[in-house]
């Protein structure tokens, strides 16, 4: 039996764009049990992102957040810079996609993940410093005593997200949040980071929450998917249920649309035409309908809720796929 | 990159998604007003200038009669009053007001067009075209102004078109370099070697691909270097290098009305406001052109 | 595969290009990088090379260079007959004017003052194709080939197109002179998946309907498979396998496609976890080390520092490329044995790093 660590319900976030309003994310829901892995899958524009900087605070003012999010029975919506400054770094942790952007150039990295360690913990220097060490060893940074010492621009990406990865677990975090950590990495670099997050995983007990727009990655990586379209979700299943038995056209096509090793050259491959909706401008329907195969008249009356239609497996759909196979 | 979401949100690459226009915290009409204020501003002080006394009578600039000298503002017919020798000054404020504007935009022009052309060529081409060029630019920077001004007035008299050439030695350069930089910038993008690619060929890529891109920020630089060139024209008619009198100008109007100044502070004063309101509102136009173009 | 001359004949091209001291509060040295190192290949009209490469490989330098923007160090760039590289001015012009490229930013390729019609129409005006009447029936007729409404779109702006489209005007900009090889510089990757299927889906239509032929770059070994008849794996500056797609899936020869190959997450959950390790879950079977710097490249075979089967001769002499099966070549002192793809592998870990 594994505890709730995080609880969505309905969260929801809109931007206000030129005098509409930007529906980002819609009325999101789920759960996050300690320990396990939770992937959000879902191409630009879902909501993915989003809704995980609402859950940790870290969205622009103008950025209008409701619904809740209980960590560990904490309320996080609503709650104060302040107070969400003790959780965000200590007991919640994010790694984003550019570790470029995110460290600082003209820092060391040591002082970079020292300034980590200090900012929730009272060490002094020498702890602090020997506590960094630790660290990069933990993310299997060769050489971590010289690596101290060094500046960003001097590290490979592979190597700058392990430094990233340190900085988030400097606190011993609960939940980490990877954010396209991997994305902009190498496929082999990719591998080497997953590996370690899941080896980190099991050593230290941490949930994880895998964000990311390649399915590949989710399969092979989280117990459970999420995935989301146009702010909303639209299946959610434990991993192996889901690619086994996809339920939403959305998901389907999804899968479909990934390139494949095991096709041959050429293959035709199905593709959906059309684009995401406008977020400021949502249709009443599914908002998936205009580019369904499966679509008819209800679907455009009515946005199909998402709910548990088998033990475990989430969806919102009116025609789901019959149970197949995913291709 | 075009980033259709707020910086914080997208992902870093874009996709499909609809461009969305970033959120802005300030009412429409907040931004509009801080563009056609200055702007709505600035051709009413041209249309008074310029066209106003052709339209409409207003008394000679320069032969007033001393009957009429050192009147108070607001007097029956000379609604600024008038200045020590008897001429209104209120005509005197239009007629300066056209000099400086001729000077401001005469200078910025050629700045823009000579300076435009040699930092996109040495932006552009670079190696011995740019060396050359830079060389010439600092060379024009590096003079001394008053020095210049100076030799200019004892040279060759003090006259409206001989101060535009004196300031252009300074308008070119700074244009200049700043195309230069912009165009380096831009040269590195990669629609650049698209067009390249596509067959465009030497001037046509700087004339269709550079000035259209670099417009904006060479724009917005020059409405403060309009600024920046009356201010400098009204130096150069106090110390009596620019326009000589009893031309009106601005600058040599302050001149003058410093050796009344108790008596009649309203000599300096009223022209100084038109200078301040004028420098003030280019430079506000200059700002919200910048917001509105996006240069940084 | 028709036969006859090959369309493209890339040799021994070599192509750096020096990085100055890198500044900052403290810079470090600079150097040369040997971006690419004697790479040749051949691609045959109506054919699509791929190249797949990770970060560092060189291949979109590789890109460029048989462009000549800007020229290869050394080697040989043969189009049609003539080596590009022998040329300049309006000669290269000419010459180049049937090999086109698309880029991997859609919107940092088009002018973001420019309309979508004179995007099109740009290499038409360059080349002096056509009256203006004619040019402007021309564009319209590609917008629509490439699945664009030339009345709604043609006045727009880049920035009020959205990801996908604009990749499609590029590609229209890059069909309007009806060229006989485009490359395709990570043309996909930014692109979200289903709009990146559409995209592919375009390519192979304009494949068949304009007889194309394609040199296709990207990282995603899937893609590059899909799309393409022939691969080509890159690493550090230099090639390390070429052969038909299926062929180097199945039986791959160089450690370092096989590395690729195993890095890969799959989207099937159960060949996922069959490679289950002693966690009981999945993870593929993980490279170790980092890449080696193209400034300072090891001696002899590039990939040797992370190599299971690197041996003192790789360090000593760089591997040729040989041919080792009907168009399936390998650089490599110790190819990979005949490796049949089944789901019951040894737990061999690919390597620790070798010095």
């Amino acid at each position: 039996m594994s505890d709730h660590l995080l609880d969505v319900e309905d969260l929801k976030v809109t931007f206000p764009a030129r005098g509409k309003e930007l529906r980002a994310v819609d009325g999101v829901t789920y759960t996050v049990h300690a320990g396990r892995t939770l992937a959000i899958v879902g191409e630009s524009g879902s909501g993915k992102t989003v809704s995980c900087r609402a859950v940790v605070g870290l969205l622009p003012p103008s950025a209008v957040v409701t619904g809740s999010a209980r960590f560990q029975g904490t309320q996080l919506i609503g709650l104060s810079d302040d107070r969400m400054r003790e959780y965000r770094g200590a007991d919640i942790a994010m790694v984003f996609q550019d570790p470029a952007r995110s460290l600082n150039p003209t820092m060391r990295i040591g002082s970079q993940i020292a300034e980590a360690v200090r900012a929730h913990r009272h060490v002094t220097k020498p702890e602090a410093r020997e506590q960094v060490i630790e660290l990069l060893r933990l993310v299997r940074m060769p050489v971590p005593e010289r690596r101290y010492f060094e500046y960003p621009h001097q590290l490979s990406g592979g190597m700058r997200q392990r430094v990233m990865i340190a900085i988030a677990l400097a606190c011993r975090p609960k939940l980490l949040i990877a954010d396209e950590a991997t994305t902009a990495l190498d496929v082999t670099t990719q591998a080497q980071i997953m590996e370690l997050l899941l080896d980190l995983q099991a050593d230290l007990g941490m949930a994880l929450m895998l964000i990311s727009h390649d399915l590949g990655l989710a399969a092979s990586y989280a117990d459970e998917v999420i995935v989301m379209y146009a702010g909303r979700i639209v299946e959610q299943a434990p991993a192996m249920r889901l690619f086994t038995r996809v339920r939403m056209p959305y998901t389907q096509a999804l899968f479909e649309a990934i390139p494949r090793l095991e096709r041959p050259a050429h293959s035709p491959l199905p593709v959906i035409g059309g684009r995401p909706p406008d977020l400021a401008a949502l249709p009443a329907g599914c908002s998936f309908a205009p580019r369904c195969r499966r679509a008819q008249d209800d679907c455009v009356a009515e946005a199909p809720p998402l709910a548990e239609h088998e033990p475990g497996h989430r969806w919102a759909c009116w025609h789901p796929c019959e149970s197949v196979e995913a291709p | 990159m075009s980033a259709p979401l707020p910086d914080l949100l997208a992902p870093g690459g874009p996709a499909d998604t609809k461009p969305v226009p970033r959120a802005r915290a300030r009412p429409g009409w907040v931004r509009a007003l801080r563009l056609w204020g200055p702007a709505g501003f600035l051709v009413l002080m041209l249309a008074a200038c310029f066209i106003w006394p052709n339209i409409y009578p207003v008394p000679n600039p320069v032969r007033g009669s001393v009957l009429q000298a050192g009147l108070p503002p607001l007097s029956p017919g000379h609604i600024f009053g008038t200045d020590p020798v008897g001429n209104d000054v209120f005509s005197r404020i239009l007629y300066g007001g056209q000099i400086s504007f001729e000077v401001g935009f005469g200078v910025t022009a050629i700045g823009l067009v000579v300076g435009g052309l040699l930092g996109m060529a040495a932006g552009y081409w670079g190696g011995v075209t740019d060396a050359v060029i830079s060389r010439l630019l600092d060379i024009l920077i590096a003079f001394p102004a008053l020095v210049l001004a100076l030799a200019i007035a004892e040279g060759l008299g003090p006259s409206e078109v001989h101060v535009i050439w004196a300031l252009s030695v300074f308008s070119i350069p700074a244009v200049g370099r700043i195309a230069r930089a912009a165009t380096l910038a831009l040269r590195e993008q990669t629609f650049m070697l698209a067009a390249r690619l596509s067959g465009t060929r030497g001037w046509r890529v700087i004339v269709r691909h550079i000035v259209p891109n670099i417009a904006p920020q060479l724009m917005t630089f020059s409405l403060l270097g309009i600024g920046i060139a009356i201010i400098l024209e009204g130096a150069l008619s106090f110390l009596g290098l620019g326009i000589p009198l009893p031309e009106a100008s601005w600058g040599s109007m302050i001149a003058q009305g410093q050796q009344t100044l108790s008596a009649s502070p309203d000599l300096v004063l009223i022209p100084s406001a038109f200078l301040f309101a004028t420098v003030l509102s280019l430079n506000l136009l200059g700002d919200a052109l910048r917001e509105r173009w996006g240069v940084r | 595969m028709t036969s006859g001359e090959p369309l493209l004949q890339v040799r021994e091209l070599v192509q750096e290009f020096a990085v100055g001291d890198r500044g900052g509060i403290r810079g470090s040295r600079g150097g040369t990088v040997q971006a690419v190192t004697g790479v040749s290949f051949d691609v045959w009209p109506g054919e699509t090379l791929g190249i797949v490469g990770e970060t560092g490989s060189g291949k979109s330098t590789l890109a460029r260079s048989i462009l000549q923007a800007p020229r290869p160090k050394s080697g040989a760039v043969v189009f049609r007959g003539t080596d590009l590289v022998t040329l300049s001015g309006l000669r290269l012009l000419q010459a180049r004017r049937h090999l086109q490229m698309v880029f991997q930013d859609p919107f940092g390729s088009l002018d973001p003052k420019w309309r979508v019609r004179d995007l099109v129409a740009e290499p038409l005006i360059a080349y002096r194709v056509g009256s203006r009447d004619g040019r402007r029936r021309r564009v319209d007729e590609v917008l629509e080939l490439v699945g664009l409404d030339p009345a709604a779109h043609g006045g727009r702006r880049p920035r009020e197109l959205s990801g996908g489209q604009a990749q499609r005007v590029a590609i229209a900009r890059a069909v309007a002179l009806s060229p006989a090889l485009i490359i395709c510089d990570e043309a996909v990757s930014s692109l979200d998946v289903l709009i990146q299927a559409q995209v592919l889906s375009l390519f192979e239509r304009l494949r068949a309907e304009l007889g194309l032929s394609y040199l296709f770059i990207a990282h995603d070994l899937a893609l590059v498979k899909q799309v393409s008849d022939r691969v080509a794996v890159m690493y550090l500056g230099k090639l390390c396998e070429v052969g038909p797609g299926e062929v180097v899936y199945r039986q791959p020869l160089h450690p370092y496609t096989r590395a690729l190959l195993d890095s890969i997450p799959s989207p099937d959950p159960a060949a996922a976890r069959s490679r289950a390790d002693g966690h009981g879950v999945r993870v593929a079977r993980v490279i170790s080390g980092e890449p080696p710097s193209p400034i300072h490249p090891p001696s002899g075979c590039r990939f040797r520092t992370r190599c299971p089967r690197a041996a003192e001769l790789c360090a000593e002499q760089a591997p040729p490329m040989r041919e080792l099966a009907t168009g399936h070549s390998v650089a490599c002192h110790f190819p990979l044995a005949d490796v049949a793809r089944t789901t019951a592998r040894s737990e061999e870990r690919i390597g620790e790093t070798k010095r």
